[in-house]
C-alpha cells in the first residue's frame, strides 16, 4: 500500500508540470496586462515600458516561465502586484478564513445530508423523500446572494439576531474564546446560505448510493435471513453506500479552501474567493499563478487521497502492488 | 417519463414557493405592499423606518460616543505616501501622513505643513519655510530632513510605486535613479525648517507635486537601492506619520483602525477613535439604517437609492460633483471618424441628457468639456450639443455621408457603422446600449457594442490602438494641466493615454501654452480656450460628470465633502454629537 501511495505521489510530478505549463501559458496569453493598475493613470507610455521591463515582462514567455518555475519550486512565489506583499502572505492572510467557514459548512452539510439521504432511500417516493428532493432542489436553485439578501434583511436589518455582514466586529478587541462566539455569530448567515446549497448534491448522492445498495441481492439475503430493517439498513445496506461517499469527501477537498465570492461579497467574508477574482481582473499575474496552481496540486491529491479512501474501505478494489 | 414530469412540477412548485415566501414577507413589514416582487423585499425597508421613527440605532452601538465608522470600498493595505495606489488607500494616508502643502475647496494649493513658500524669479526653485510645530506620532519633530529623504525615495533606483513623476523633473533626477550620486542635487535642505527644489523646467503644475505626505527618515532611513526595507515597514504596518490620526490596526478585507493623535499641529481631533469598515453595495445603506456604520462614502446616486436614504430620517448626503467624468472615445485615425463634422453629429445624434435621467435619475450633468465644472478653468461659454437629430443629419449631409439601402449612412462605400469596445458586468452600459443603438439608428449610424474583459479592451484601445469607438471615465485631477497627458499629441503613441490619436497644433500649442504660464489669469484665459476648442473637436463624446454622494448619519456633526477635497480634509470640524 504505502508502495502504491508513493507510486502516485511521483506520477504527480510530472502532472503538475504539465498543469504549471498550461497554466502559465493561459494566464499569460491573456490579453491585457497588470501595468496600468499599479501606475499613474495618466503615465506616460515611456513608464509603462519601463515598468513591464523592471518586471521582466518584456522577455520571452519561455523565459518567464522558467524564472518563475526556479522561484516557484524555492516556494518563492514573488510578490503581488495588486498588494504590494509576497504573494504567500497574501494568500495566507485570507484563505484561512475561507477554510474556517467551508470546514463548518462541510461538516454541517455530512451530518444533515446523510441521514436525509438514508431515510430518502429507505422510503423511496415517499411523501419525505418528495419533500427532501423539494428542498434540496430549492436549496441547488435558489441564487445565493439572493437568499443570502434575504436572510440578511430578515435575521440582521428586522431582527437583530446576527451581523449585517463581516467576520469580526469593527475594532473589536476580544480574544480567544470570546473571539470564537464573536466569528462564530458573524458566520451563522453565510453557513446557512452555503449548507443550504451544498445540500442537495449530497442528498442526491446518498440516496441514490443507497437505493443502489438496497436492490442487491445480499440485502435481499440478509432481509430473508430474518435480520431486522435496523440491522440490514445500517449494518449492511449504509457501509456499502458509503463508498461513493468517500469518493466525493475526496473531490471536496479543494473545495475546503475555495471562495464563494459571491457570498463573500454579500457578506464581506475576508475569504479567498474575491482575492482570486480581482487577481484575475487586474491580471495580477503572480497572485494568478500561484492561486491557480494551489488549486490544481490540491484537486490532484483530492484525487489521490478518494483513491486511496477508496482502495481502503472497498476491499473488491485491489491496489495494484506492481 | 413520469418521473421526468415530476421533476418538472417539482421545479414549478420551487418557484411557487419562493415566490409566495417573497410576498409574504413584503406583507409582514409593509401595510400597503404590493405582493410577489422580490425588489420589494429591499423597498419596504424604508416603510418600516418611518414607521417606527425610533431614535437613531447608530448612537446605541457599544462605541457609538467615541467611535467614527465609515463605510469604504476595501482598502488594499499599502498604506505609505509613496505606494498608495487606491482612493481607499489613500484616505488612510490622508489621515496618518501630513504634506508640505495641500489644495483647498477651490482647487488653490494651500500650505499646510509649510509655513509658507517663495518660487524664484525664473520660476525653477521652490523654497519652502516648514513650521516648527509639527511632530511624528512617536515625539521627534519633523524637519526639511524628513522632506527631503521622502522626496529622495520616489527617485530611488529600486522605487516601484507610482509618484516618479513628482521628481522626475526634478534638477539631478537621472543622476540619482540612474547614476551614483548619493544625493539628489535638485533637492536642498538650507536648514531644519527650509528646503528647496529646483526643477529643469518651469512649469505652472509643479506646485502641485508637494503634497506627497512626509516620512520621517529616522524611522523609515534605507540605504540607495534598497526600497525593500520600507516596503517590508509597509507589509507590516509600522506606520509612523504627524497626521491627525496615529495608525492602529489593519485587518485584511475588513476594515482599518485609527486612532486620535493628541499632539497633532492643527489640534487634537474631536473623534476619538476612527473605523474605515470595507463594504459592499449590496447591503451599505442597511449598515446606514441599522447604524453598524456612521457614513458611506461614494453612494451610487439614483431615486432608489435616495429613498433609502431618506426613509429612516437620521441620514444626511454630501452631494458634489464627481471629480471625474465618462465619454465615448472616438478613434479618430479611422477616415470616418477623422472628420470633425461627422464626430460632431454622433453628438447630436445621441440623447446624452436622456441617458443621464435614466441611469443617475438626473443626478449627473451632461459634460462638453474634458474639464470639471467646477473648476476655475471651466466656462460655460461653449456649445452645449442639445440633442438634434435633424442637426445631425444635416451635419452628416454636409460630410458627404448620404442614407444608403439599408437605412446606413455611406459615403465612397464605406458605411457609417461601427463597432464599439466596450466592457461587461456594467449596469452604466447596459443602460447606454439600447439608447445609443436607437439614438445613431435615427441618423443613420449604426453601432455594434463588442462586450469584452475591462483589462482585455484596455490592452486593445491604449496598447493596440486596434479599435473604432470605446467608453471610459478618466478621474480628473485639481490641475487641469493634466490635460497634457491625454490630448497632447506627444501622448498619441502605443501605451500613451492619447488612445484616440487626436493631433491638433491648436491643443498642442494651449496645453504647451498652459503649463508655462504662471499668470492665473492669463493661465484661466488658456485653459479656457482649451476647454472650448475640445469643444468644437469633440474627440470623445463627452457623457456625463456624475453627482458624488457621501451619506453620513446626523449624528456625524460637520461631515463635509466636496470635489476637490475628501472628507478627510474636514475631519478636525467633524464631531459626534447625540
Amino acid at each position: 500500500m504505502i508502495k502504491y501511495i508513493l507510486k502516485r505521489i511521483l506520477h504527480l510530478i510530472p502532472v503538475i508540470f504539465i498543469i504549471s505549463i498550461c497554466i502559465f501559458g493561459i494566464v499569460k496569453l491573456t490579453p491585457g496586462n497588470p501595468i496600468g493598475s499599479n501606475l499613474d493613470p495618466r503615465a506616460t507610455a515611456e513608464e509603462k515600458a519601463a515598468e513591464r521591463a523592471r518586471l521582466g515582462y518584456d522577455k520571452p514567455i519561455h523565459i518567464q516561465y522558467i524564472e518563475w518555475m526556479k522561484r516557484s519550486i524555492r516556494g518563492d512565489f514573488g510578490e503581488s502586484y495588486l498588494y504590494k506583499r509576497p504573494v504567500n502572505k497574501v494568500i495566507s492572510e485570507v484563505i484561512w478564513n475561507s477554510f474556517i467557514l467551508n470546514v463548518v459548512v462541510f461538516i454541517l452539510a455530512f451530518l444533515i445530508s446523510i441521514p436525509i439521504g438514508i431515510i430518502s432511500a429507505v422510503k423511496q417516493y415517499s411523501k419525505t423523500d418528495s419533500f427532501w428532493t423539494l428542498f434540496s432542489l430549492f436549496g441547488i436553485s435558489m441564487p445565493s446572494f439572493f437568499f443570502g439578501l434575504l436572510l440578511i434583511f430578515g435575521f440582521s436589518v428586522k431582527l437583530k439576531w446576527f451581523p449585517i455582514n463581516g467576520m469580526i466586529n469593527p475594532g473589536s478587541t476580544t480574544t480567544g474564546f470570546a473571539r470564537v462566539l464573536e466569528v462564530g455569530h458573524h458566520m451563522v448567515l453565510p453557513a446557512i446560505v452555503l449548507t443550504i446549497s451544498s445540500l442537495a448534491s449530497l442528498v442526491r448522492y446518498t440516496r441514490n448510493g443507497m437505493l443502489d445498495v438496497l436492490n442487491q441481492d445480499y440485502i435481499r439475503t440478509a432481509r430473508s435471513k430474518g435480520l431486522s430493517e435496523k440491522v440490514v439498513i445500517y449494518k449492511h445496506a449504509f457501509r456499502n453506500a458509503l463508498i461513493p461517499l468517500v469518493t466525493l469527501l475526496g473531490f471536496q477537498i479543494p473545495g475546503l479552501f475555495s471562495g464563494a465570492v459571491i457570498l463573500e461579497s454579500i457578506f464581506v467574508w475576508p475569504g479567498i474567493g474575491r482575492v482570486m477574482v480581482d487577481a484575475i481582473n487586474q491580471r495580477d499575474y503572480n497572485l494568478m499563478l500561484a492561486l491557480m496552481m494551489f488549486f490544481s496540486i490540491l484537486t490532484l491529491l483530492g484525487n489521490l487521497l478518494a483513491d486511496i479512501g477508496y482502495a481502503l474501505v472497498d476491499p473488491r478494489v485491489k491496489v495494484d502492488e506492481r | 417519463m413520469k418521473r421526468k414530469l415530476s421533476l418538472l412540477l417539482a421545479v414549478v412548485m420551487m418557484f411557487s414557493i419562493a415566490l409566495a415566501g417573497c410576498g409574504k414577507k413584503a406583507t409582514d413589514s409593509n401595510s400597503d405592499a404590493s405582493q410577489g416582487q422580490q425588489t420589494d423585499a429591499k423597498e419596504d425597508k424604508k416603510e418600516d423606518k418611518q414607521e417606527k421613527k425610533v431614535d437613531n440605532p447608530a448612537s446605541k452601538r457599544a462605541n457609538a460616543k467615541d467611535t467614527l465608522i465609515i463605510g469604504m470600498t476595501e482598502a488594499k493595505g499599502e498604506l505609505l505616501p509613496v505606494y498608495y495606489s487606491t482612493k481607499y488607500d489613500a484616505f488612510i494616508v490622508q489621515l496618518v501622513f501630513d504634506g508640505l502643502m495641500t489644495n483647498n475647496e477651490a482647487a488653490e494649493i494651500v500650505p499646510h505643513v509649510a509655513k509658507e513658500y517663495k518660487v524664484s524669479d525664473d520660476h525653477l526653485t521652490y523654497t519652502f519655510t516648514l513650521r516648527d510645530d509639527v511632530k511624528f506620532s512617536d515625539g521627534t519633530p519633523l524637519t526639511a530632513k524628513d522632506v527631503a529623504f521622502t522626496y529622495t525615495l520616489l527617485a530611488d533606483p529600486s522605487y516601484d510605486g507610482r509618484y516618479k513623476s513628482v521628481v522626475r523633473e526634478m534638477v539631478g533626477y537621472k543622476e540619482y535613479s540612474e547614476g551614483d550620486a548619493t544625493e539628489l542635487a535638485g533637492i536642498k535642505v538650507e536648514d531644519d525648517h527650509t528646503i528647496s527644489f529646483t526643477f529643469t523646467e518651469a512649469k505652472a503644475d509643479n506646485i502641485t507635486k508637494f503634497d506627497m505626505g512626509i516620512m520621517p527618515e529616522h524611522h523609515y532611513a534605507i540605504e540607495k537601492g534598497n526600497i525593500q526595507a520600507i516596503k517590508d515597514k509597509m507589509q507590516a504596518f509600522d506606520l509612523v506619520g504627524s497626521g491627525a490620526y496615529k495608525f492602529k490596526k489593519f485587518e485584511p478585507k475588513q476594515f482599518v483602525e485609527l486612532e486620535a493623535n493628541p499632539d497633532h499641529f492643527r489640534g487634537e481631533p474631536k473623534i476619538k477613535n476612527l473605523i474605515t469598515k470595507f463594504t459592499t453595495a449590496e447591503t451599505s445603506l442597511q449598515e446606514l439604517a441599522a447604524g453598524s456604520i456612521d457614513v458611506q462614502l461614494q453612494v451610487p446616486s439614483n431615486n432608489d437609492n435616495l429613498s433609502q436614504i431618506e426613509a429612516p430620517g437620521y441620514l444626511d448626503i454630501a452631494k458634489y460633483p464627481a471629480n471625474s467624468y465618462g465619454f465615448m472615445m472616438f478613434n479618430v485615425r479611422d477616415e470616418r471618424l477623422a472628420d470633425v463634422k461627422v464626430r460632431q453629429a454622433l453628438v447630436y445624434g445621441f440623447d446624452r441628457a436622456g441617458f443621464i435621467d435614466l441611469y443617475y435619475d438626473g443626478n449627473a450633468s451632461v459634460l462638453n468639456t474634458p474639464l470639471s465644472k467646477v473648476s476655475w478653468a471651466y466656462s460655460d461659454d461653449i456649445n452645449s450639443y442639445e440633442f438634434d437629430p435633424e442637426k445631425a443629419k444635416a451635419l452628416l449631409e454636409e460630410a458627404g455621408w448620404k442614407v444608403g439601402a439599408d437605412g446606413i449612412r455611406e459615403k465612397d462605400g464605406k458605411k457609417l457603422s461601427f463597432v464599439w469596445d466596450t466592457y461587461t458586468e456594467s449596469k452604466y452600459v447596459d443602460t447606454l446600449i439600447p439608447l445609443l443603438q436607437a439614438d445613431w439608428a435615427e441618423i443613420g449610424v449604426k453601432v455594434e457594442p463588442n462586450l469584452m474583459d475591462f483589462n482585455a479592451m484596455v490592452d486593445k484601445v491604449f496598447t493596440q490602438q486596434d479599435f473604432e469607438m470605446t467608453n471610459l471615465a478618466w478621474s480628473l485631477t485639481i490641475d487641469p494641466g493634466s490635460n497634457y497627458t491625454t490630448f497632447h499629441s506627444s501622448a498619441d503613441e502605443p501605451d500613451g493615454n492619447n488612445a484616440g490619436g487626436l493631433r491638433d497644433p491648436e491643443i498642442d500649442r494651449l496645453l504647451e501654452a498652459g503649463s508655462k504660464e504662471f499668470d492665473f489669469e492669463k493661465r484661466k484665459a488658456i485653459y479656457q480656450e482649451f476647454g472650448k476648442r475640445m469643444n468644437e473637436l469633440v474627440p470623445y463624446m463627452f457623457l456625463n460628470q456624475g453627482d458624488q454622494w457621501d451619506v453620513y448619519n446626523q449624528r456625524v456633526k460637520n461631515f463635509k465633502a466636496t470635489s476637490f477635497c475628501d472628507w478627510t480634509y474636514y475631519i478636525l470640524d467633524m464631531e459626534l454629537v447625540d
